[in-house]
């Protein structure tokens, strides 16, 4: 059984602009509580959600009537994380995150819950749960555990071919209009920016085919307005050592139909 | 509005004619964009307007391509040669391989891509940073030599034990073999490091001379090139292997400012020591470089001295310079305009 349960210490997102990115419980907190009390310790993408907010300020900043903010909700995928809702709900206030709501469901319904709530970003640690949302039509992507604990003041999106994990284009064309729609929210967020000093970074890094993959790829990106900042053409070298120097908070590919091949 | 984007956008993996060596193995050569071709306009644009302006420029420019900058005709040549090389031995890996590494962003990169592709380069890698120094990538992509207009980059690299030299927009480009590769190198401070080039500035020419005589048989410490003429020189025996020592493909040349009579036996006795070869040694005992160079043709010239770089490009030979030891601290005796602009690459 899925409840949501909105967090009244925030502020409520504009439904129909906002930009609803789903983290999950494993990602966000670690799952033992600190002693002696039912507070969650703080987990991986802590920075993540940080910089999210970070760029919602931004944004505000910007213009402060802006709706087309990022409106990150925190959802449960055990049973067990589900029976400790009431935790999870001070946890998340105690440590002042911004969490718009809170989905709680299980390893059988959270991808129904995913879907009822329009979530256009799906963010996981585990790779069969990224796997499985994929396949079911939600944009998502695997949190390398690596990468997505540097703290940063900019949100660092990385577009490759694939993820980290490997997938087979089970997608669907509706997961792939919802990941097109995605980007192309992103790049106007983008947009509200300058070159210099943006809360946004983009990056292409393609691994295979030669230089006239990449330049497809990064025109398709561009036609969606999605400005990209930095594009890496390896030619069959090896991803690791670029991934290292750029330190993505995730990796977008599988379900964005840009780049398989 | 295309539609491309809503039909399932399945891009066939294509596989150019000829595969990319893996970066272990191949020879890598990182060249900055503005080396590789002149974009002094837009530079000129990004100075006076700044980054917005310069990125809608080049934009609005895509289809339209560079022409030749002074790096050109190097990676040309380095593309002959392995066109000889996949002949001779059409399974190996040990050929060159040419990356792109400039911090413009990624959609003024596709004019370099279109660039490449007009005038036929075969460069299948390419790193655009964005504005973040290209030097993390420079050793994540094994590199072994980088050349780049922006003189604080090229020292960077260097003080991570990359070999790198700074090129300059030339006037004079003179015409250089398209079949055979041409690489001169200056001996101190390029190949052999510093440690007598330090004598001659504190004593003079006469002394340097008397010193080297003095400890001909002990090898001078090794330069920031000498790797680089340590890979050529593979390349140059596996042409050997094949009865090709005649006409070989690779060709290399000293060219110092040593003396045949005193100071260049330590030089030679040196590269014999690394097992190194150098194909043709030019003693110069001190005069100009300039005119010999004219002579020999090559295709690129590294010297640590602005002067000896200025009087090889002033004859159209293409040279560059190894901002490395004790002449960068001295002041040269001709003029030297300070290059550090921050700017576009």
């Amino acid at each position: 059984m899925v409840s949501t349960v909105t967090n009244t210490d925030v502020k409520q997102k504009d439904v129909d602009q906002a930009v609803v990115v789903a983290v999950t419980f494993a990602a966000v907190f670690e799952p033992e509580t600190e002693d002696g009390s039912s507070i969650y310790r703080l987990g991986v993408a802590l920075p993540l959600v940080q910089v999210l907010q970070r760029v919602n300020e931004r944004l505000l900043e910007k213009n402060p009537a802006e709706h087309q903010l990022f409106d990150v909700i925190l959802i449960t995928t055990e049973s067990w994380q589900q029976q400790q809702n009431s935790s999870i709900i001070n946890s998340t206030r105690h440590h002042g995150l911004e969490v718009g709501r809170f989905c709680f469901s299980t390893e059988e319904d959270y991808i129904e819950s995913l879907m009822q709530n329009n979530v256009q970003l799906f963010l996981t640690t585990d790779g069969n749960e990224a796997l499985q949302a994929t396949q079911q039509g939600v944009p998502s992507a695997l949190l390398d555990t690596n990468w997505v604990s540097c703290p940063s003041e900019q949100l660092r999106v990385l577009f490759c071919e694939k993820a980290i994990f490997q997938l087979n284009m089970g997608s669907t064309e509706a997961s792939k209009k919802s990941a097109q729609n995605f980007l192309a929210h992103l790049g106007q967020m983008k947009q509200k920016f300058g070159v210099f000093d943006s809360p946004l970074c983009f990056t292409l890094v393609t691994s295979h085919g030669g230089k006239d993959n990449c330049c497809c790829a990064l025109k398709s990106l561009r036609s969606l307005g999605v400005s990209v900042d930095e594009a890496y053409c390896l030619g069959g070298a090896p991803r690791g050592p670029i991934l290292s120097l750029l330190r993505p908070h995730f990796l977008l590919s599988d379900g964005f139909s840009l780049l398989e091949g | 509005m295309s539609n491309k984007y809503q039909v399932q956008f399945k891009m066939t993996c294509v596989k150019p004619a000829t595969l990319q060596p893996k970066p272990e193995n191949s020879i890598t050569i990182a060249v900055s964009s503005r080396v590789l071709f002149n974009m002094d306009k837009e530079q000129q644009i990004f100075e006076q307007q700044g980054m917005e302006e310069y990125i809608k420029y080049q934009v609005a420019h895509e289809t339209e391509p560079f022409s030749p900058g002074p790096a050109f005709s190097f990676v040309k040549a380095l593309e002959a040669v392995n066109t000889q090389l996949r002949d001779l031995y059409p399974e190996s890996e040990e050929l060159f391989d040419v990356v792109l590494i400039t911090n413009n962003h990624a959609y003024v990169g596709l004019r370099l891509i279109n660039t490449i592709n007009h005038h036929q380069l075969f460069i299948e890698r390419f790193c655009m940073t964005g504005g973040n120094s290209p030097i993390g990538y420079l050793t994540a992509y094994n590199t072994n030599l980088y050349l780049s207009s922006d003189p604080v980059k090229v020292r960077e690299a260097l003080e991570q034990g990359i070999a790198a030299a700074t090129m300059f927009t030339q006037e004079k480009m003179t015409e250089v073999s398209e079949t055979q590769l041409r690489v001169a190198f200056d001996g101190d401070a390029v190949l052999f490091s510093d440690e007598s080039e330090q004598i001659y500035k504190a004593h003079g020419l006469d002394k340097f001379f008397e010193h080297e005589k003095a400890h001909e048989n002990k090898p001078l410490d090794h330069g920031p090139l000498k790797g680089f003429l340590e890979v050529l020189g593979k390349l140059q025996k596996k042409f050997y292997a094949k009865g090709q020592r005649m006409d070989c493909p690779v060709r290399t040349y000293l060219v110092t400012a040593r003396s045949a009579a005193s100071s260049g036996a330590r030089a030679l006795k040196t590269l014999r020591s690394w097992g190194l070869e150098i194909d043709e040694a030019l003693f110069l005992a001190g005069a100009p470089k300039g005119p010999i160079l004219e002579k020999i043709r090559p295709h690129i010239f590294f010297d640590d001295q602005m002067f000896h770089v200025e009087g090889a490009a002033e004859m159209g030979t293409v040279a560059c310079h190894v901002p490395y030891g004790i002449a960068q601290r001295v002041p040269e005796r001709k003029g030297l305009k300070d290059k550090e602009v921050s700017s576009i690459k």
